[in-house]
């Protein structure tokens, strides 16, 4: 009996090795299309999981998305409330290699003027922390020289050219710096002189405070609202907020490319199995012959149906691997096209794509079983 | 008896004909459908952009510098330059004006406020310093040309909410900052009274209409219609920021140069495309002794997320096309590999291997033209209904996108029936027709 059962299974596979072999130009028409249909499934599953990842990093070219600001009630002795900067040690480690950003400002109003030069313009002056961990509470030692960031319409008012030094004086003390030209940002930046944070402390005489701080957070809309959530409870005495503007425009923005994207991609997906499917029906439906042939020599429908269906699957598992590979490689390149960077490729894209494409072989290869009801002897006689 | 044989070749393998149109027809439905969105989400992503608020913000030229911190300007009310608002219907006169979305003049004044239920024998009033915010709402601008264009915060800082109503202009009414709201325990129908901390002019008071919520420094503020921060500021008719919302194109390096070095079809060029520079200089053109600025930090992050989602787009299309080609090219193929034993029968009829060669293409090229057709039209649908799910507007049918999906069809079905024709041109007869 099992011998029986095996000379059965070695001349199955003899014969879906026959059938396959048969005509190469069908073999390779078949694996073509179910090649290309496995190749754009891959490259487009990897891509949509990546462009989401990238897109919310693109999104951070809007800048800080979250500020902790002192609570209004929180006065200190009449000048404007500021925060101990050793607050942001309670911001945990793995955030920085989350890519999370995080800048401690200080604002204050100086005087403005250049050396040799009378005229006193009073502008605002941001002390702008590294975003860095290591946080010095008392700030950098008071500098001699350094250099300022200094906005386009601060130049114009000043009249500044470079290499000159303007030299910045409040109350309590007076900084010289180096003239440091910026770019225009449409932003409060080109009305004022940014500085180191430590130099801004000494100017305000306010040594290890801070105004406020910024964090640029990457990520979906969710993870921005959790991180909130944990600020909020990092930083019970702080108001925590999201800048609205930017927080509530990336949501809407971003489910719609959401939308966009993943709608396209199903979309190109589901007709292009159908339209994969279509062109192997088409190829299958030509086998009468061979179906007639396998009735005339006693071949049970079952048996032909299934020896057909091997067939399929392993075409589709040959067109499956190889496409899904090219695909995913399509898809490196791709990403390193639009995003610069290249698409790490997803394993589980991998056999993801084979099955589709396995699936949608065995499926196009179904219109055989009508190929039941095939009488040999009309095939025989040449009927259609 | 050309016509005939093609007529024949159709009617008498239906099914086998059905499939390879199927084929064809999905194959460039999914070629239209993606075309049709990745030509229509640049448009409609600009718009959703719109929703980050103004993108340009128009100062007089001769201003002083602000001193703002935290949304306090310590500068005195008669520092600085202002601008006239009678010229604001002059910026739906320039070329781009329909690109303009919205626009808001913004008149900050420095204030005390208290609330009349404060002043009781007994309590002295709360008296909140604070900035009061005159900007419009809903405001209706009387366009030159004729007609008029609603505009106001509501459209140039979107994420604006308000527990309430917004203010009517030309009333006495305000909406206040939620912070301040909850400090002076002030909700809507309350009066608040304000006056001006600089000058004399006298107070007014303002009837609260809602509460405003905005993650920003205007929680902390009133915001009231500008005619009520002009009369307390003193300066009828005049305003000192504008912010304006502008559709435009994502910059490119073209755009990115000087328009000093523009030579005179380049520089027509530059001021013919809604970049956002040339929308600026055109909004300083009309309005005299202003100084536009683009907000970088929203115009730069809108122009190159955009960029890259069309660009990803248009990957995603090329891939489907790629795909629909490489399917419906091996669906022809097969139809003309199993097609031997007939061009056998006719090169032994008399038929030469090019009579042969274009009865078949002719065939591929009917076939290629209604199934491109019948592709097209469910490739609309389908993109029709995207667009709708998605955007809330459905892509308008192109002729260019018919067209190219017309000669793609056409070119895919003759290229891949090629092969396999200059293969069936070499094919004998003899041991065909033997049934070798």
């Amino acid at each position: 009996m099992t011998e029986l059962r095996d000379t059965n299974r070695a001349m199955f596979w003899r014969i879906v090795r026959r059938l396959l072999g048969a005509n190469r130009g069908r073999l390779v028409v078949m694996l073509l299309a179910l090649g290309a249909g496995g190749a754009v499934t891959a490259a487009l599953l990897n891509l949509q999981v990546d462009a989401k990842r990238r897109l919310t990093t693109e999104f951070r070219t809007f800048g800080p998305n979250i500020i902790v600001a002192p609570r209004e009630n929180s006065v200190h002795g009449g000048s404007p409330e500021t925060l101990d900067e050793s607050l942001l040690r309670r911001i945990p480690q793995e955030w920085y290699q989350r890519g999370i950003k995080v800048v401690p400002l200080l604002y204050l109003v100086a005087e403005a003027y250049k050396t040799g030069s009378d005229r006193r313009v009073p502008l605002v002056v941001a002390g702008k922390g590294g975003s860095t961990m290591h946080v010095g509470v008392n700030g950098p030692p008071f500098e001699s020289l350094i250099s300022c960031d200094v906005g386009t319409r601060v130049a114009a008012e000043m009249q500044l050219r470079p290499q000159e030094k303007l030299i910045l004086q409040t109350r309590v003390r007076e900084q010289p710096c180096n003239f440091n030209p910026t770019s225009a940002t449409g932003g409060p930046e080109d009305d004022q002189v940014i500085v180191a944070m430590g130099a801004a402390q000494d100017l305000a005489a306010l040594p290890g405070r801070a105004g406020m701080i910024e964090l640029t957070v990457p990520g979906t809309p969710q993870e921005i609202t959790n991180c909130i959530a944990t600020l909020r409870q990092l930083f019970p005495d702080a108001d925590v907020r999201p800048i609205r503007q930017f927080t509530e425009g990336e949501a809407k923005i971003y489910n719609r490319i959401n939308g966009v994207l993943t709608a396209t991609i199903a979309v190109v997906l589901v007709l292009t199995a159908f339209c994969v499917m279509a062109a192997m029906t088409n190829v299958a439906i030509e086998r009468k012959m061979d179906v007639g042939l396998m009735k005339a020599i006693g071949g049970a429908t079952r048996r032909v149906v299934r020896l057909f269906l091997a067939e399929a699957a392993l075409l589709g598992l040959g067109g499956g691997l190889i496409g899904a590979a090219l695909g995913i490689l399509l898809s490196i390149g791709l990403g390193k096209a639009v995003f610069g960077v290249a698409a790490r490729p997803r394993l589980i894209v991998y056999p993801v794509a084979v099955g589709l494409t396995m699936l949608v072989a065995i499926l196009s290869a179904f219109p055989l079983r009508r190929l039941a009801s095939i009488r040999p002897a009309s095939v025989f006689r040449g009927e259609a | 008896m050309f016509f005939r044989l093609v007529g024949d070749s159709f009617g008498r393998r239906p099914r086998h004909k059905l499939l390879t149109g199927a084929a064809l027809a999905l194959g460039m439905g999914v070629a239209t459908a993606a075309l049709s969105v990745a030509l229509d989400v640049g448009d409609r992503l600009a718009r959703e952009f719109r929703s980050l608020g103004a993108n340009l913000v128009v100062t007089p030229k001769a201003d002083s510098l602000p001193l703002e911190i935290g949304g306090v300007d310590y500068r005195p009310v008669n520092a600085g330059a202002y601008l006239p608002e009678a010229d604001l219907p002059k910026l739906k006169t320039i070329f781009w004006h329909n690109n303009i979305m919205g626009f808001a003049p913004i008149l900050e004044v420095p204030v005390q406020s208290w609330t009349p239920a404060s002043q009781t024998a007994f309590a002295p009033k709360i008296n909140n310093e604070t900035t009061l915010i005159g900007t419009w709402a809903r405001h209706a601008v009387a366009v030159p040309d004729g007609g008029t264009f609603l505009t106001g915060a509501e459209k140039t800082n979107p994420w604006w909410q308000v527990d309430g109503q917004w203010f009517a202009e030309g009333n006495l009414e305000c909406v206040v900052g939620q912070n301040l709201a909850r400090k002076s325990q002030l909700r809507a129908g309350d009066i608040v009274n304000v006056s001006p901390k600089e000058n004399s002019s006298p107070a007014v008071a303002l009837e609260v209409t809602g509460i405003l919520s905005t993650g920003g420094v205007e929680d902390e503020a009133i915001v009231a219609p500008l005619s009520v921060a002009q009369r307390l500021a003193g300066k009828p008719g005049e305003y000192r920021k504008l912010y304006v919302s502008a559709l435009t194109k994502p910059e490119d390096a073209f755009a990115k140069r000087d328009t000093k070095t523009f030579t005179p079809a380049e520089y027509d060029r530059w001021f013919c495309t809604p970049y956002i520079s040339s929308i600026a200089f055109q909004i300083q053109q009309e309005l005299p002794g202003t100084e536009v600025r683009v907000i970088r930090r929203v115009a730069e992050g809108e122009g190159q997320i955009l960029s890259r989602v069309q660009m990803l787009l248009w990957l995603v299309t090329l891939a489907a096309m790629l795909a629909a080609a490489l399917a419906v090219g091996a669906s022809s193929a097969a139809s003309v590999i199993e097609r031997q034993v007939e061009i056998g029968l006719m090169k032994a009829l008399g038929a030469g291997s090019g009579a042969v060669g274009f009865l078949l293409a002719a065939e591929q090229l009917l076939l290629a033209f209604v199934g491109g057709g019948v592709g097209y039209a469910l490739g609309i649908v389908l993109a029709r209904w995207l667009g709708e799910k998605i955007f809330g507007a459905a892509p308008e049918p192109t002729l260019l996108v018919f067209l190219v999906v017309l000669g793609l069809a056409a070119v895919v079905t003759l290229l891949g029936s090629a092969i396999p024709l200059r293969r069936a041109s070499r094919i004998e007869p003899a041991p065909i027709l033997r049934g070798e």
